[in-house]
């Protein structure tokens, strides 16, 4: 199928949704080559400059119009920090229906992005569809994937708190969505929010959680935050615990500390959690996502190796730009993570995220975040 | 890193492989002491001023081969180009001159002569009064991570008073330093026995230790963490002097916004930000403009854009780290997005923007930047509320009403501010100083000058010298 040129942001929303479900069921994509990537990037963009008017302030500032525009490239990246300050959607607020934040310290003013109906559906088909290529990998059902409930589902435990408690996070939202999709029945989110509003870990659920997995030999899918993970490693060297899962146990361990735990390497986090829980190396996968972007990046697929570097799916684009020219760097080279994300259709699908990269092809390694991303002050001001 | 031409002199001098031990610091500390005792505490002021003032004047010769081998290696090391580092250098040294460190000794010890002998000014001899002031026996010196102007300040203080020395610099801003002692070395080979400097990673405590333990006096630069921790740490038979992190302003008065003059003033004020890249803390962040001039604060920023550009042809900023420049290229997305976000809601009219999410952002917002590059930025905000910068010449300039508006926007950083640099009439001067003075500020200066401190400075309002020495007194 080729790809036609909208009239509307919910044609364009409708053709994408399409191709992202036939993706999540073969795992294959065959109709989004450069051509028709730069075809829809760029009939994206023209809806987007028309309905979204801080994009098209920035966009013109940055002299780039649907007219001008010759090539993906050259579409403008917005700096997640613009979600901070304005409004970067292109549908009427009275159709929104939630709103993700960026995490943080609560004196600062989070990013905002809202969504509605049509934009939460292409968001839910986006996240399922490359969680489920790269955390059920396995093209047949194996031995140990006989051991998963009898609809081939597996318990997803999760050390968020649901959905439900916390509406603003679009990752307790995309883990409500996996475990409907992907997740047995026994599936849950064991976080909770302390009295700060501080995400904190159930530990007597936790560990009943996988006390049960063990009993039963069943296997377990585990997602958290790095926090969430170090919380755990802490109590279990507290407690001297140590598991060794069912086999077909994997764990998806997604970045972000905020101050609320010690940090760890993350070579060591991951190998850490590998000897506490019995999860092989190759079933820890790291995930890469913000409240800015409808897809995410995966460091690799279970039962891989993971080392070439985190990939985003194939309808996104990344680009990593010397800070100091803007220019695209060489393979190798470091510079700030900048992502074009079709299904982020009804807000801006260009984002320069606040993180540096070496780029390695079409995947890249997470260096760093760029150091005060905002105005808001030395450590004096705070202070 | 290791500097080919010069010969294993110090610690700092040891290749990267040779590790530095807890008894290696002490053993130092300890040679440098007794070297101290031998060949430099019977020296007389005089000679001390005479050494400093005639290697200084060394230091200002164009080919002399140590400062050659600071700007090339102030380059590579410290990403400071060329002209940059010359221009700071240049402060420095030229502050060094006899009548200079004369005055210094003067200010501080109210005598010159008081090192050497019993002796008082006119004031106290009349009480029959004289005191003789003591250097430390070892001055150890905790230095500043960015700039080698206060740690070579210092290492000229513990010069004059006869001081055996330590210095541990940072890993990144080592070179001058070591270069500095080499010079004096190379004078006098005994004097440089009496100096040691060593790098290591900050909060290396065996190795603090080691040299906490054997320093009288301690000098420790550093932000606010760092110094706390090394309070902890120092132990009682040793004097603690710390210097935490500062930053400044600066302030142009309406008068100063003619035709003319306002050409000079952005020509100034581009000369303090470009200075050692704006990263000491007597460089500005912000500049408050009054507003009632014949020229508006943004027109101000305009010809302050026109400065720095031309600035950046004499004296390029030279390379940043991907995580600096990036820093950079983030603030100033942010700021031109305001802009472009204020300039489509005034073009198109737009009283309440449809997008009822969020308050637009209501203050003005321009922004002028280098080409191609990140080696310039001026963000003019109406918003008058301080904000600090990002550095590596990114300067706010900022409207006020006057400096009693502008001191009020800057209520978040007071206690903190070192320096102020002032543009205004001499017939204002004298009022604003005092204004700013009863604020807290620990110094003024013109516009212009704010990186170049007088040698006799009293560094974040402390007498530099008078703090070190100890004092005997003598009734008679």
């Amino acid at each position: 199928m080729t790809f036609t040129i909208t009239q509307s942001l919910t044609e364009f929303g409708v053709q994408l949704q399409a191709r992202l479900a036939r993706f999540s069921d073969s795992g294959e994509i065959t109709d989004l080559d450069e051509t028709a990537f730069d075809q829809m990037a760029r009939s994206l963009f023209g809806l987007q400059y028309q309905a979204n008017s801080a994009y098209r302030a920035w966009s013109d500032s940055r002299g780039v119009t649907p007219g001008s525009l010759r090539h993906w490239r050259q579409i403008p990246l917005v700096p997640t920090a613009a979600f901070k300050e304005v409004d970067l959607t292109c549908f009427d607020s009275s159709a929104s229906t939630r709103c993700f934040h960026s995490s943080g310290t609560t004196t600062q003013r989070p990013s905002r992005h809202w969504h509605h109906s049509e934009s939460l559906g292409l968001y839910r088909e986006s996240l399922a569809a490359w969680f489920r290529y790269h955390l059920f990998a396995e093209e047949e059902p194996s031995d140990e994937s006989s051991r998963w409930e009898s609809d081939g589902r597996i318990a997803i435990i999760s050390l968020t708190p649901p959905a439900e408690a916390v509406p603003h996070s679009s990752l307790a939202y995309m883990i409500a969505t996996v475990m409907e999709r992907f997740g047995a029945s026994d599936s849950l989110s064991i976080g909770t929010l302390d009295s700060l509003g501080n995400w904190v870990l159930d530990t007597d659920r936790l560990l009943f959680a996988l006390r049960r997995s063990l009993c039963s030999n069943r296997p377990i899918l585990l997602v958290g935050t790095a926090f969430n993970f170090v919380h755990f490693l802490d109590l279990a060297e507290e407690r001297n615990l140590r598991y060794r899962l069912a086999v077909g146990s994997r764990l998806m361990e997604t970045g972000g500390y905020k101050g609320r735990s010690r940090v760890l390497d993350p070579e060591i986090l991951h190998s850490e959690l590998s000897r506490r829980l019995g999860i092989p190396r190759t079933h820890v996968i790291t995930e890469y996502g913000m409240c800015e972007l409808s897809s995410q990046a995966y460091s690799h697929r279970v039962g891989e190796a993971s080392g070439a570097g985190n990939q985003f799916p194939p309808w996104t684009r990344i680009r990593v730009l010397s800070p100091e020219t803007g220019a695209e760097v060489q393979d190798g080279e470091i510079g700030v993570l900048g992502v074009l994300d079709l299904a982020n259709t009804w807000s801006v699908l260009g984002v320069q995220t606040g993180d540096l990269a070496i780029r390695n092809g079409t995947r890249f390694r997470l260096v760093g975040r760029v150091p005060q991303t905002e105005p808001r002050g030395c450590s004096l001001l705070t202070a | 890193m290791q500097l080919p031409t010069l010969p294993n002199l110090f610690l700092a001098d040891l290749p990267p492989e040779a590790a530095l031990t807890p008894a290696l610091v002490r053993d130092a500390c300890i040679s440098v002491k007794r070297n101290r005792a031998q060949w430099l505490l019977r020296r007389r002021t005089q000679e001390m001023v005479d050494l400093v003032a005639y290697n200084a004047d060394r230091w200002l010769q164009p080919d002399f081969s140590f400062r050659r081998l600071a700007l090339q290696v102030g380059s590579t090391e410290m990403g400071f180009s060329p002209p940059t580092m010359a221009r700071g250098l240049d402060a420095f040294f030229r502050q060094l001159t006899h009548d200079h460190l004369q005055g210094w000794l003067v200010q501080d010890l109210g005598e010159a002569r008081r090192l050497d002998e019993f002796a008082a000014p006119p004031s106290e001899l009349r009480h029959g009064r004289l005191a003789l002031a003591r250097g430390p026996e070892l001055l150890a010196q905790v230095a500043a991570g960015n700039l080698p102007s206060s740690t070579l300040l210092l290492m000229v203080a513990g010069l004059l008073l006869r001081s055996g020395q330590f210095i541990k610099c940072s890993q990144h801003a080592s070179v001058i330093p070591r270069l500095f002692a080499h010079s004096l070395a190379e004078l006098e080979p005994k004097l440089g026995s009496c100096l040691e400097l060593a790098t290591w990673p900050g909060g290396h405590v065996d190795l603090e230790s080691a040299l906490f333990g054997e320093a009288d006096c301690l000098v420790a630069h550093g932000g606010n963490d760092t110094v706390e921790d090394i309070q902890r740490r120092v132990p009682s038979t040793c004097r603690l002097l710390s210097y935490g992190h500062r930053l400044s302003f600066a302030f142009i008065g309406a008068e100063m916004l003619g035709t003319y003059l306002a050409r000079k003033v952005a020509e100034r004020a581009a000369h303090d930000v470009a200075a050692w890249n704006q990263q000491g803390c007597l460089s500005p962040h912000v500049l408050y403009v009054e507003d009632s001039g014949t020229l508006a604060p943004d027109g101000f920023a305009a010809l302050l854009a026109e400065a720095l550009a031309k600035q950046e042809t004499l004296e390029p900023r030279g390379p940043l780290s991907p995580s600096e420049s990036a820093s950079i290229d983030q603030r100033r997305g942010l700021h031109q997005l305001r802009a472009a976000h204020h300039q489509a809601l005034h073009r198109d009219a737009i009283t309440v923007p449809r997008g009822p999410f969020f308050e637009a952002p209501s203050a003005e917002t321009q922004v002028w930047a280098s080409d191609g590059s990140t080696a310039w930025t001026v963000v003019y905000e109406a918003d008058p509320s301080f904000r600090s910068s990002c550095l590596n010449r990114f300067i706010y300039v900022k409207p006020c009403r006057n400096l009693g508006d502008a001191l009020r926007r800057a209520e978040v950083v007071r206690g903190q501010v070192s320096t102020v640099g002032l543009a205004a009439s001499e017939g204002r001067a004298q009022e604003l100083a005092l204004d700013l003075a009863r604020w807290g500020v620990s110094r003024v200066c013109p516009l212009g000058r704010m990186q170049e401190p007088p040698l006799a400075w009293r560094h974040d309002g402390r007498p530099a010298l008078g703090e070190l020495v100890r004092w005997t007194d003598w009734e008679q």
